[in-house]
Protein backbone atom coordinates (compact mmCIF):
# COMPACT_ATOMS: atom_id res chain seq x y z
CA UNK A 1 0.00 0.00 0.00
CA UNK A 2 1.34 3.38 -0.98
CA UNK A 3 1.82 5.78 1.90
CA UNK A 4 1.28 9.51 1.82
CA UNK A 5 3.37 11.52 4.26
CA UNK A 6 0.85 14.36 4.32
CA UNK A 7 -2.09 12.12 5.24
CA UNK A 8 0.00 10.33 7.87
CA UNK A 9 1.22 13.55 9.50
CA UNK A 10 -2.17 15.24 9.48
CA UNK A 11 -3.92 12.26 11.02
CA UNK A 12 -1.13 11.80 13.57
CA UNK A 13 -1.72 15.39 14.69
CA UNK A 14 -5.52 15.31 14.46
CA UNK A 15 -6.35 11.97 16.14
CA UNK A 16 -5.73 13.17 19.75
CA UNK A 17 -7.93 16.19 19.12
CA UNK A 18 -10.70 14.04 17.64
CA UNK A 19 -10.57 11.83 20.72
CA UNK A 20 -10.58 14.86 23.01
CA UNK A 21 -13.59 16.22 21.13
CA UNK A 22 -15.41 12.90 21.53
CA UNK A 23 -14.81 12.99 25.29
CA UNK A 24 -16.14 16.58 25.31
CA UNK A 25 -19.27 15.43 23.47
CA UNK A 26 -19.87 12.61 25.98
CA UNK A 27 -19.32 14.79 29.06
CA UNK A 28 -21.41 17.64 27.67
CA UNK A 29 -24.34 15.37 26.92
CA UNK A 30 -25.97 16.59 30.13
CA UNK A 31 -25.74 20.33 29.49
CA UNK A 32 -25.53 20.79 25.73
CA UNK A 33 -25.96 18.83 22.52
CA UNK A 34 -24.26 15.47 22.56
CA UNK A 35 -24.41 12.22 24.43
CA UNK A 36 -23.06 8.73 24.64
CA UNK A 37 -24.04 7.49 21.19
CA UNK A 38 -22.55 10.44 19.31
CA UNK A 39 -19.38 10.65 21.38
CA UNK A 40 -18.79 6.90 21.13
CA UNK A 41 -19.13 7.00 17.36
CA UNK A 42 -16.65 9.90 17.11
CA UNK A 43 -14.14 8.03 19.28
CA UNK A 44 -14.55 4.89 17.17
CA UNK A 45 -14.12 6.96 14.01
CA UNK A 46 -10.78 8.25 15.27
CA UNK A 47 -9.63 4.64 15.65
CA UNK A 48 -10.88 3.79 12.17
CA UNK A 49 -8.95 6.78 10.79
CA UNK A 50 -5.81 5.39 12.42
CA UNK A 51 -6.38 1.96 10.85
CA UNK A 52 -7.12 3.39 7.39
CA UNK A 53 -4.07 5.66 7.35
CA UNK A 54 -1.57 3.36 9.06
CA UNK A 55 -1.41 -0.42 9.09
CA UNK A 56 -4.20 -2.67 10.34
CA UNK A 57 -1.76 -4.74 12.44
CA UNK A 58 -0.38 -1.66 14.20
CA UNK A 59 -3.97 -0.59 14.78
CA UNK A 60 -4.62 -4.00 16.35
CA UNK A 61 -1.63 -3.45 18.62
CA UNK A 62 -3.12 -0.18 19.88
CA UNK A 63 -6.40 -1.89 20.81
CA UNK A 64 -5.88 -5.66 21.24
CA UNK A 65 -8.70 -8.06 20.49
CA UNK A 66 -9.19 -9.13 24.13
CA UNK A 67 -9.45 -5.50 25.33
CA UNK A 68 -11.90 -4.73 22.53
CA UNK A 69 -14.14 -7.67 23.44
CA UNK A 70 -14.10 -6.74 27.13
CA UNK A 71 -14.85 -3.08 26.41
CA UNK A 72 -17.76 -3.89 24.12
CA UNK A 73 -19.61 -5.66 26.91
CA UNK A 74 -18.30 -3.43 29.73
CA UNK A 75 -20.56 -0.52 28.82
CA UNK A 76 -23.67 -2.68 28.84
CA UNK A 77 -22.62 -4.18 32.18
CA UNK A 78 -22.13 -0.72 33.72
CA UNK A 79 -25.57 0.34 32.50
CA UNK A 80 -27.40 -2.77 33.66
CA UNK A 81 -25.40 -2.93 36.91
CA UNK A 82 -26.21 0.69 37.72
CA UNK A 83 -29.87 -0.20 37.51
CA UNK A 84 -29.32 -3.15 39.84
CA UNK A 85 -27.37 -0.96 42.31
CA UNK A 86 -30.37 1.37 42.49
CA UNK A 87 -32.48 -1.51 43.81
CA UNK A 88 -29.74 -2.71 46.19
CA UNK A 89 -28.94 0.69 47.74
CA UNK A 90 -32.59 1.60 48.22
CA UNK A 91 -33.14 -1.89 49.74
CA UNK A 92 -35.95 -2.66 47.34
CA UNK A 93 -37.88 0.60 47.63
CA UNK A 94 -36.72 2.25 44.40
CA UNK A 95 -37.27 0.99 40.90
CA UNK A 96 -34.72 -0.37 38.50
CA UNK A 97 -32.73 2.50 36.88
CA UNK A 98 -34.01 5.13 39.34
CA UNK A 99 -30.64 6.83 39.80
CA UNK A 100 -31.74 8.98 42.71
CA UNK A 101 -31.05 6.20 45.19
CA UNK A 102 -27.35 5.85 44.31
CA UNK A 103 -25.27 7.10 47.25
CA UNK A 104 -23.08 9.67 45.48
CA UNK A 105 -24.29 12.76 47.33
CA UNK A 106 -27.00 13.55 49.86
CA UNK A 107 -29.17 15.25 47.25
CA UNK A 108 -31.62 13.08 45.32
CA UNK A 109 -31.57 15.25 42.17
CA UNK A 110 -27.77 15.49 42.14
CA UNK A 111 -27.62 11.70 42.24
CA UNK A 112 -29.92 11.50 39.25
CA UNK A 113 -27.70 13.92 37.31
CA UNK A 114 -24.59 11.87 38.15
CA UNK A 115 -26.39 8.66 37.22
CA UNK A 116 -27.25 10.15 33.82
CA UNK A 117 -23.57 11.08 33.30
CA UNK A 118 -22.42 7.55 34.18
CA UNK A 119 -24.96 6.01 31.83
CA UNK A 120 -23.78 8.27 29.01
CA UNK A 121 -20.18 7.18 29.59
CA UNK A 122 -21.25 3.52 29.58
CA UNK A 123 -23.12 3.96 26.28
CA UNK A 124 -20.04 5.69 24.83
CA UNK A 125 -17.74 2.78 25.78
CA UNK A 126 -20.02 0.16 24.20
CA UNK A 127 -20.65 2.11 20.99
CA UNK A 128 -16.93 2.85 20.54
CA UNK A 129 -15.84 -0.76 21.08
CA UNK A 130 -18.55 -2.20 18.80
CA UNK A 131 -17.74 0.26 15.98
CA UNK A 132 -14.04 -0.62 16.11
CA UNK A 133 -14.77 -4.35 16.42
CA UNK A 134 -17.05 -4.40 13.35
CA UNK A 135 -14.51 -2.44 11.33
CA UNK A 136 -11.66 -4.76 12.32
CA UNK A 137 -13.65 -7.85 11.35
CA UNK A 138 -14.55 -6.47 7.92
CA UNK A 139 -11.01 -5.26 7.23
CA UNK A 140 -9.33 -8.52 8.30
CA UNK A 141 -11.54 -10.50 5.96
CA UNK A 142 -10.48 -8.41 2.98
CA UNK A 143 -6.80 -8.85 3.73
CA UNK A 144 -7.16 -12.63 4.05
CA UNK A 145 -8.91 -12.88 0.70
CA UNK A 146 -6.17 -10.86 -0.98
CA UNK A 147 -3.57 -13.20 0.51
CA UNK A 148 -5.43 -16.23 -0.83
CA UNK A 149 -5.65 -14.96 -4.40
CA UNK A 150 -1.97 -14.16 -4.79
CA UNK B 1 -8.55 -19.93 30.27
CA UNK B 2 -11.09 -22.14 32.01
CA UNK B 3 -11.44 -19.71 34.91
CA UNK B 4 -11.99 -16.87 32.47
CA UNK B 5 -14.76 -18.82 30.73
CA UNK B 6 -16.45 -19.45 34.07
CA UNK B 7 -16.33 -15.75 34.97
CA UNK B 8 -17.73 -14.85 31.55
CA UNK B 9 -20.52 -17.42 31.93
CA UNK B 10 -21.45 -16.03 35.37
CA UNK B 11 -21.49 -12.45 34.06
CA UNK B 12 -23.59 -13.40 31.04
CA UNK B 13 -26.15 -15.24 33.17
CA UNK B 14 -26.29 -12.21 35.49
CA UNK B 15 -26.97 -9.94 32.51
CA UNK B 16 -29.64 -12.32 31.19
CA UNK B 17 -31.32 -12.38 34.60
CA UNK B 18 -31.28 -8.58 34.71
CA UNK B 19 -32.84 -8.36 31.25
CA UNK B 20 -35.59 -10.79 32.21
CA UNK B 21 -36.24 -8.63 35.28
CA UNK B 22 -36.34 -5.52 33.07
CA UNK B 23 -38.81 -7.14 30.70
CA UNK B 24 -41.06 -7.92 33.67
CA UNK B 25 -40.66 -4.49 35.24
CA UNK B 26 -41.38 -2.26 32.21
CA UNK B 27 -44.60 -0.26 32.78
CA UNK B 28 -47.58 -1.37 30.75
CA UNK B 29 -48.13 0.66 27.61
CA UNK B 30 -50.40 3.58 28.43
CA UNK B 31 -50.04 3.08 32.17
CA UNK B 32 -51.20 6.39 33.73
CA UNK B 33 -48.97 5.84 36.76
CA UNK B 34 -45.69 5.41 34.89
CA UNK B 35 -43.24 8.03 36.19
CA UNK B 36 -43.21 10.60 33.37
CA UNK B 37 -46.97 10.68 32.88
CA UNK B 38 -47.89 11.22 36.55
CA UNK B 39 -49.68 14.36 37.62
CA UNK B 40 -47.81 17.41 38.87
CA UNK B 41 -49.03 19.44 41.87
CA UNK B 42 -49.82 23.06 41.00
CA UNK B 43 -51.22 24.72 44.15
CA UNK B 44 -53.70 24.20 46.96
CA UNK B 45 -56.69 26.28 48.00
CA UNK B 46 -59.09 26.40 50.95
CA UNK B 47 -62.00 24.04 50.45
CA UNK B 48 -64.74 25.66 52.56
CA UNK B 49 -67.47 26.48 50.03
CA UNK B 50 -65.83 25.17 46.91
CA UNK B 51 -66.51 21.54 47.64
CA UNK B 52 -70.27 21.90 47.48
CA UNK B 53 -70.04 23.66 44.14
CA UNK B 54 -67.74 20.96 42.80
CA UNK B 55 -70.21 18.32 43.98
CA UNK B 56 -72.85 19.98 41.80
CA UNK B 57 -70.41 19.87 38.85
CA UNK B 58 -69.95 23.64 38.87
CA UNK B 59 -66.49 25.15 38.69
CA UNK B 60 -66.16 27.78 41.47
CA UNK B 61 -65.22 31.31 40.47
CA UNK B 62 -62.40 31.39 43.03
CA UNK B 63 -60.77 28.46 41.32
CA UNK B 64 -61.19 30.06 37.89
CA UNK B 65 -59.46 33.20 39.15
CA UNK B 66 -56.59 31.16 40.57
CA UNK B 67 -56.08 29.41 37.23
CA UNK B 68 -56.23 32.74 35.42
CA UNK B 69 -53.74 34.32 37.82
CA UNK B 70 -51.21 31.59 37.22
CA UNK B 71 -51.60 31.64 33.45
CA UNK B 72 -53.26 28.25 33.07
CA UNK B 73 -56.17 27.59 30.69
CA UNK B 74 -59.69 27.75 32.11
CA UNK B 75 -61.49 24.46 32.63
CA UNK B 76 -65.04 24.34 31.25
CA UNK B 77 -66.35 21.14 32.76
CA UNK B 78 -65.74 19.24 35.97
CA UNK B 79 -66.57 15.62 36.59
CA UNK B 80 -66.28 13.32 39.57
CA UNK B 81 -63.66 10.59 39.34
CA UNK B 82 -65.60 7.35 39.21
CA UNK B 83 -65.38 5.37 42.41
CA UNK B 84 -63.39 7.99 44.34
CA UNK B 85 -64.66 10.29 47.08
CA UNK B 86 -63.40 13.88 47.00
CA UNK B 87 -61.65 13.71 43.64
CA UNK B 88 -62.59 15.52 40.44
CA UNK B 89 -61.29 15.72 36.89
CA UNK B 90 -61.50 19.10 35.16
CA UNK B 91 -61.56 19.27 31.38
CA UNK B 92 -60.17 21.90 29.03
CA UNK B 93 -61.27 22.28 25.44
CA UNK B 94 -58.46 22.45 22.96
CA UNK B 95 -58.40 25.63 20.93
CA UNK B 96 -56.86 24.21 17.79
CA UNK B 97 -59.10 24.36 14.73
CA UNK B 98 -58.75 20.80 13.56
CA UNK B 99 -58.53 19.25 16.98
CA UNK B 100 -61.18 20.59 19.29
CA UNK B 101 -61.56 17.51 21.48
CA UNK B 102 -61.72 18.15 25.21
CA UNK B 103 -58.79 17.03 27.29
CA UNK B 104 -58.48 15.76 30.84
CA UNK B 105 -56.32 18.48 32.32
CA UNK B 106 -56.66 19.13 36.04
CA UNK B 107 -57.10 16.73 38.91
CA UNK B 108 -58.65 18.20 42.04
CA UNK B 109 -58.29 16.25 45.26
CA UNK B 110 -59.55 17.05 48.73
CA UNK B 111 -56.98 16.60 51.47
CA UNK B 112 -58.01 17.69 54.95
CA UNK B 113 -59.71 21.07 54.53
CA UNK B 114 -57.64 21.99 51.48
CA UNK B 115 -58.20 21.30 47.81
CA UNK B 116 -55.05 20.27 46.01
CA UNK B 117 -54.93 21.06 42.31
CA UNK B 118 -52.79 18.75 40.21
CA UNK B 119 -52.26 18.78 36.50
CA UNK B 120 -52.20 15.75 34.26
CA UNK B 121 -49.94 16.01 31.28
CA UNK B 122 -46.93 14.40 29.96
CA UNK B 123 -45.53 17.68 28.64
CA UNK B 124 -45.66 19.45 31.99
CA UNK B 125 -43.56 16.87 33.64
CA UNK B 126 -41.10 16.70 30.78
CA UNK B 127 -40.64 20.39 30.09
CA UNK B 128 -41.50 22.22 33.30
CA UNK B 129 -40.47 19.72 35.97
CA UNK B 130 -37.65 17.85 34.26
CA UNK B 131 -34.72 20.01 35.28
CA UNK B 132 -36.02 20.26 38.83
CA UNK B 133 -36.37 16.50 39.13
CA UNK B 134 -33.19 15.34 37.45
CA UNK B 135 -30.77 18.23 37.91
CA UNK B 136 -29.86 18.12 34.23
CA UNK B 137 -30.52 21.14 31.99
CA UNK B 138 -30.69 19.25 28.68
CA UNK B 139 -34.23 18.10 27.95
CA UNK B 140 -33.14 15.47 25.43
CA UNK B 141 -30.58 13.91 27.75
CA UNK B 142 -32.83 13.47 30.76
CA UNK B 143 -35.47 12.07 28.45
CA UNK B 144 -33.01 9.64 26.96
CA UNK B 145 -31.21 8.45 30.06
CA UNK B 146 -33.69 8.96 32.88
CA UNK B 147 -37.35 8.94 31.88
CA UNK B 148 -36.74 6.55 29.00
CA UNK B 149 -33.88 4.66 30.62
CA UNK B 150 -35.29 1.25 29.71
CA UNK B 151 -35.49 2.27 26.07
CA UNK B 152 -31.86 3.36 25.99
CA UNK B 153 -30.76 0.17 27.73
CA UNK B 154 -32.49 -1.74 24.95
CA UNK B 155 -30.82 0.40 22.28
CA UNK B 156 -27.39 -0.27 23.76
CA UNK B 157 -28.22 -3.97 23.83
CA UNK B 158 -29.17 -3.80 20.13
CA UNK B 159 -25.78 -2.26 19.25
CA UNK B 160 -24.02 -4.89 21.35
CA UNK B 161 -25.96 -7.66 19.61
CA UNK B 162 -25.02 -6.25 16.20
CA UNK B 163 -21.34 -6.33 17.14
CA UNK B 164 -21.57 -9.90 18.47
CA UNK B 165 -23.37 -11.01 15.28
CA UNK B 166 -20.59 -9.56 13.12
CA UNK B 167 -17.98 -11.31 15.30
CA UNK B 168 -19.80 -14.65 14.92
CA UNK B 169 -20.27 -14.33 11.16
CA UNK B 170 -16.98 -12.83 10.00
CA UNK B 171 -14.34 -13.75 12.56
CA UNK B 172 -13.08 -17.16 11.44
CA UNK B 173 -9.64 -17.32 13.04
CA UNK B 174 -10.21 -19.73 15.89
CA UNK B 175 -9.60 -17.39 18.81
CA UNK B 176 -11.87 -14.75 20.23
Amino acid sequence: MERSIIVETVSRVMIPFIQLFSLYVIIHGASGPGGGFQGGVVFGASFILYIVVFDITSGRKKLPESVNTVLSSLGLFIYAGLGLLCIIFSSGVGQYLNYGFLPFTANFEENRALGIELVEIAIGITVMAIMVSIFFDLAWKEENRKGGEE
Amino acid sequence: MKGLSTIALILISLLCALFIYVAEDIPVFGDPNSPPIKYVRLFSIDADALENQLKRSVIPNNLMDEFEKRGFPRPFRVEKVTGMEGEWNAFVSKEEIHYSREEKYYWIKKKGDKLNIYRYAFVVRWIEKGQEETGTPNMVTYGLADYRGYDTLGETAVIFTAGIAVILLLRRRGKL
